[in-house]
């Protein structure tokens, strides 16, 4: 019998680090007791390249290792390993050779960890499995357990634990209020009026004799349509005034499902029926109310007061309000698609208010006529992918239709006029001015659509790298308020325009390619391909960006018309593209998994979150980015073969 | 060659039947001259410590004992040894705490001749590890005396004296300056991570990893087999 007291000193050192940190320490009883300690001086080599593999994994408790590749006699560094990093997992899944070399980098103490241990408790743990999934991924080619897999893992392992309360909540279901209260249509208002004040309630249902919704009437109802207006129009029957066709929905949808709903419909009653169809009988009605207090923080309250908000002020006392909601649903490890969905309604209906108010100020001031010429507000770059969670700088443009050429000029000042207006009000509500001017107070980006495609033939027929680096923010356009099929027609244009330009795509890809993802982290330093290391790590540029542009780029060759984020991109792709659902998948997942990394930092630091000190990472976050820059790794791989960019030349 | 003549004593004492069969296993494995000549990667190191009501050897007696093995090198978990010993008569409370051992604890314990018995079949002809080794192999042979009327047959080696060869050369005089040498220090200076001492496995495991890096630095001088770390 091995001593207790070692063992337990043991299991109390594998749990400071991942995967062993957040399992019971019985669990861990059995792995401890076969644990064997090594001690390296630097120089020594663990394992060379070729070398069978050993019946343990290790793990550095003190010192550092690195493992490099060995390319036609080159060292290529591939890694380095500090405490608590396990390298040689390999071991655990293949059965051939070592790929790597791992040699002691400084004096270092390892733990031997024996495979048959380890797979036991990847039998039985999920977080181990989950763990494993990624950091397989990075260590062996043969991809079996991806990182899709693991982040399916840990979303499973989130409600498990159930350590989070909202994605309970998220995944509640709404208990419908079942009695319903009905009238059939041709009753007076009054009456109807009557019942709803003896049964206290604010809404009743215009029920057919079937029993099949054909209306509401709510209290708002009474108050707009009949105590407002002069008249008695008491006496008429129900049906002229109620609201009709109720929005009707199936049973069993969730808190989420309810909040996006009335975030889209902007409607505060659903109607449930037996087949979700006006044309079956009523089972149940939901309400705001019933949402609202089904949880505390409710982004359709929000957007409610954003829809009815009088001033500027009251837009920004919104915005603000948003902040808090979003670093709530940070810290409660909502799945961000979830988040940005939200946000993105939020921010979408924010500037389609400031978009009123303007329109409505010009009016008043009279100094510009308003002409009749259909026009569209584009979002770009990230607001464009629906993906700007923090408030960072605005990127926005006007698209109109061609004016007849005589009003030319004139048009053009209206809507500049317009587009100052806009970016004035949204400046006003936190989104500070673009520095580069990529906005629709800019005469260059308030054009008509000619102009607009003119730009995009510019770019697309005579690329050039620094021309192409400075319009992706313009391909990631989204109409938000106005005529939406102007901003279709401008790109049905630009895919005919890549069409019969294909060699405008290498550049585009190219351009995807300017930055290579680092190899990971060693202790609080990003460990470079091209440097040795740095301090800070530029989290939009070296793993955001290569991602969002390599989807960017598939999307536009493979002719995808919807306004999609970049992990809808790839989710899309991943179907699109032969031999590319596993990576599309694990890229979509490290793209939310990047944008949660950003908005935690940024709403931490107050900034935009792009840049992170790695020293405040925790173990698993620095492990997840370390799949992360893999995954963006195969991306580009992928991106580079497909377009054969080896051969192009800068 | 006293170790030579207590080896052949206590072989005759087996050989008449005077001691128990366990015990003579344990002799057993001394049979022969010990080869001297192995290299360290072969030998089998038992680190041991024990904890003692005090610290006088005449008087005081140990309530427990662990130890940890290192093979090839390696240290072992599953190669680790821990056995508490009852005593009736614990009366220093004091003592009993610093130790961090409870009177329950002891109480639940063994009873000493079991105790040195498991701890000889554990160790068996490995060489013994100690930090300041006299002290404990003293106390653990006064209770193989008192039971079976012979004491520790193993080779063993003192860490501390081992760091200040490896450090100073091995004429060094340890006595002027012990505090350098003393475990806390030693761990410090070696870079070994402490954590809660005072409990005889904890205290083993810890001068195991000190042992464990002493033995490489003892490879690169040059000390390569067991005759040599064991200056004979």
């Amino acid at each position: 019998m091995p001593s207790n007291t070692i063992v337990e000193r043991v299991v109390a050192d594998l749990q400071k680090y991942p995967p062993f940190d957040e399992l019971d320490p019985a669990v861990l009883q059995d792995l401890a007791e076969s644990v064997s300690l090594t001690y390296h001086e630097e120089g020594e080599i663990i394992f060379t390249k070729g070398d069978t593999l050993k019946r343990h994994a290790f793990m550095v408790m003190k010192g550092a290792v690195r493992l490099f590749d060995t390319i036609d006699g080159k060292e290529v560094l591939v890694d380095l390993c500090d405490e608590g990093d396990m390298f040689g997992v390999r071991a655990i899944f293949a059965h051939h050779d070592y790929v790597l070399t791992a040699q002691v980098a400084e004096e270092s103490l390892l733990f031997e960890l024996p495979v048959d241990k380890i797979k036991h408790l990847l039998e039985t743990e999920p977080r181990v499995s989950l763990f494993f999934a990624g950091t397989f991924a990075k260590s062996v080619e043969e991809i079996e357990h991806t990182l899709s897999e693991a982040f399916d893992i840990g979303q499973q392992l989130c409600r498990e634990q159930s350590y989070n309360n909202f994605l309970q909540n998220e995944t509640l279901e709404v208990k419908p209020v079942t009695t319903v209260i009905t009238c059939p249509p041709d009753i007076s208002i009054q009456e109807a009026a009557k019942i709803m004040s003896e049964r206290n309630i604010g809404s009743i249902i215009v029920a057919s004799s079937e029993n099949h919704p054909l209306g509401i009437i709510t209290d708002t109802d009474l108050t707009k349509k009949v105590v407002s207006r002069p008249g008695s129009i008491k006496e008429q029957p129900v049906n002229s005034i109620m609201s009709s066709p109720v929005f009707t929905i199936s049973g069993g949808k969730t808190i989420a499902d309810m909040v996006m709903l009335m975030v889209k419909t902007k409607l505060r009653h659903f109607c449930i029926t037996e087949d979700g169809s006006p044309d079956s009988p009523i089972a149940g009605i939901i309400s705001e109310h019933d949402i609202i207090t089904s949880e505390g923080n409710n982004p359709a309250v929000i957007m409610k007061a954003i829809m009815q908000a009088a001033d500027r002020d009251q837009l920004k006392e919104q915005r603000d309000k948003t902040e808090n909601l979003l670093q709530v649903y940070i810290d409660q490890e909502v799945a961000v698609h979830f988040i940005s969905n939200i946000v993105t309604e939020i921010n979408d209906a924010l500037i389609t208010r400031a978009v009123d108010f303007s329109l409505k100020e010009l009016e008043e001031e009279g100094e510009y006529e308003r002409p009749g010429i259909e026009f569209c507000w584009l979002s770009l770059g990230s607001e464009g992918r629906k993906e700007q969670l923090l408030r960072t700088d605005q990127d926005n443009a006007i698209l109109y239709a061609n004016p007849p050429e005589e009003n030319a000029e004139k048009v053009h000042e209206y809507f500049l006029a317009l587009g100052r207006k806009v970016t004035g009000v949204l400046q006003h509500c936190g989104f500070v001015k673009c520095p580069a001017d990529v906005m629709a107070s800019n005469p260059v980006w308030c054009q008509p659509i000619s102009v607009w495609k003119g730009y995009f033939s510019k770019w697309i027929v005579t690329p050039e790298p620094k021309a192409v680096m400075h319009s992706t923010i313009f391909f990631d356009f989204r109409p938000v308020y106005g005529q939406a099929k102007l901003a279709a027609e401008l790109k049905q244009e630009i895919f005919s325009l890549i069409g019969k330009n294909r060699g405008f795509l290498g550049f585009f890809a190219k351009n995807a390619l300017q930055n290579p993802p680092p190899l990971g982290f060693f202790r609080n330093f990003l460990v470079e391909k091209s440097r040795d290391h740095a301090n800070e790590f530029d989290i939009k540029a070296r793993a955001m960006m290569p991602l969002s542009d390599a989807a960017r780029v598939l999307s536009y060759e493979l002719k995808v018309p919807e306004y999609f984020s970049t992990a809808e991109r790839f989710k899309r792709l991943g179907g699109l593209v032969p031999g590319m659902k596993d990576l599309a998948v694990e890229a979509a997942a490290g793209y939310e998994f990047l944008m949660r990394l950003r908005a935690v930092n940024g709403l931490a630091d107050k900034t935009s979150g792009r840049y992170i000190k790695p020293e405040t990472l925790n173990k698993i976050e620095r492990q997840t980015l370390r799949n992360v820059f893999s995954t963006i790794e195969q991306v580009q791989k992928t991106l580079n073969l497909r377009f054969q960019l080896d051969y192009i030349r800068d | 060659m006293i170790s030579l003549l207590a080896k052949k004593i206590a072989a005759r004492r087996c050989r008449q039947g005077e001691l128990p069969a366990n015990v003579c296993t344990y002799v057993k494995g001394f049979t022969g001259s010990p080869d001297l000549d192995r290299p360290l990667g072969e030998v089998r190191f038992v680190v041991f410590d024990t904890e003692t009501t005090g610290f006088n050897s005449a008087k005081d007696s140990v309530i427990s004992i662990g130890a940890i093995a290192l093979n090839g090198f390696r240290i072992n978990v599953e190669d680790s040894f821990e056995v508490l010993i009852r005593r009736d008569s614990v009366g220093d409370s004091e003592a009993v705490t610093t130790h961090g051992l409870l009177r329950k604890d002891l109480d639940e314990g063994r009873e000493e001749q079991e105790a040195v018995d498991d701890f000889i079949d554990y160790i068996g002809n490995s060489v013994l590890v100690a930090q300041h080794a006299d002290f404990d192999v003293v106390m653990i042979n006064r209770m193989l005396r008192k039971k079976y009327g012979f004491q520790l047959l193993n080779e063993v080696v003192d860490t501390a004296s081992l760091a200040k060869r490896l450090e100073k050369g091995p004429y060094y005089n340890l006595a002027h300056k012990s505090g350098e040498y003393r475990l806390d220090v030693l761990l410090e200076r070696y870079n070994i991570r402490l954590y809660d001492r005072h409990t005889a496995a904890g205290d083993a495991f810890l001068t195991a990893q000190l042992f464990q890096i002493l033995l490489a630095t003892a490879v690169h001088t040059g000390i390569r087999s067991l005759r040599e770390l064991l200056l004979k």
